[in-house]
């Protein structure tokens, strides 16, 4: 029993941050806690003695998913900018 | 479950998650030093589960870790600037985060070197331990930076909005 707590203690992570993503509705807090989905995979993965696969998550999770996420998000904010400008023009 | 999994198991549960949470809630001020934290007791904590495992080469994970952490900590720095500067962290927060990741590092750093004994392992446990000391002091030193750089922007952006 003792050998699977810390195994345990990594999927209730992993479903807390899961479901954390799912009900934050704003892209920028959304881009925290996916960047918080993705370490805790990956402690999840290192948990299950999977390091390659930990090493993959956490490259794309750590800094690939909040770069998209934001650079949309400032780029969509960007042009609803200018069209709201242009319908001031 | 040896001596070095249960601590690794500990600091996941009152160190990482707590940091989590706090990067999870709360304004951009709050978020963006939390995950500079959680990226650095995540990666103690892969070094502590690499020595109880007795694999040397769960260590990896603790290295990409220590470098792509600060590098997304930097990421959101830059992107959230102008969220960073509307509303900065109260300068003791950030002194304390900052403290705390300082204080981790060796705590956890030191005992794996002992453990290790000397040899290249203990030189690669050296790397990441300055590794997650100097990028927790760069996250710390860019989020300054985009404060006071963001109150000399907030200043002309008005300005531009005025004309």
């Amino acid at each position: 029993m003792a050998e699977n707590v810390p195994v345990l203690i990594g999927l209730v992570l992993v479903a807390v941050a899961g479901t954390g993503a799912v009900l934050v509705r704003d892209p920028v807090r959304q881009s925290f806690v996916l960047s918080l989905l993705g370490l805790a995979l990956a402690a999840l993965f290192l948990l299950l003695q999977a390091p390659d696969v930990a090493l993959s998550q956490l490259a794309v999770g750590s800094a690939l998913t909040p770069l998209m996420v934001l650079l949309s998000v400032r780029k969509v904010r960007r042009k609803a900018r200018s069209e709201r400008r242009e319908e001031h023009e | 479950m040896n001596g070095w999994t249960a601590a690794g198991t500990a600091l996941l549960l009152c160190g990482v998650a707590p940091a989590a949470c706090a990067t999870a809630t709360g304004p951009v001020s709050r978020r963006v030093p939390a995950q500079n934290l959680t990226t650095t007791l995540l990666s103690l904590v892969f070094l502590l589960l690499a020595q109880g495992f007795g694999r040397t080469a769960y260590v990896d994970t603790a290295l990409v870790l220590s470098v792509l952490g600060p590098a997304g900590t930097l990421l959101y720095v830059r992107l959230l600037a102008d969220r960073l500067a509307a509303r900065p962290p109260r300068p003791r927060s950030l002194l304390a985060t900052t403290a705390l990741n300082y204080v981790a590092v060796p705590a956890v750093v030191v005992p794996l070197c002992f453990a290790t004994g000397p040899g290249r392992a203990l030189v690669k446990l050296l790397v990441i331990g300055g590794l997650l000391v100097l990028g927790s002091r760069t996250a710390s030193r860019a989020v300054t930076a985009a404060v006071t750089a963001g109150h000399g922007l907030a200043g002309s952006a008005e300005g531009m909005s005025d004309g």
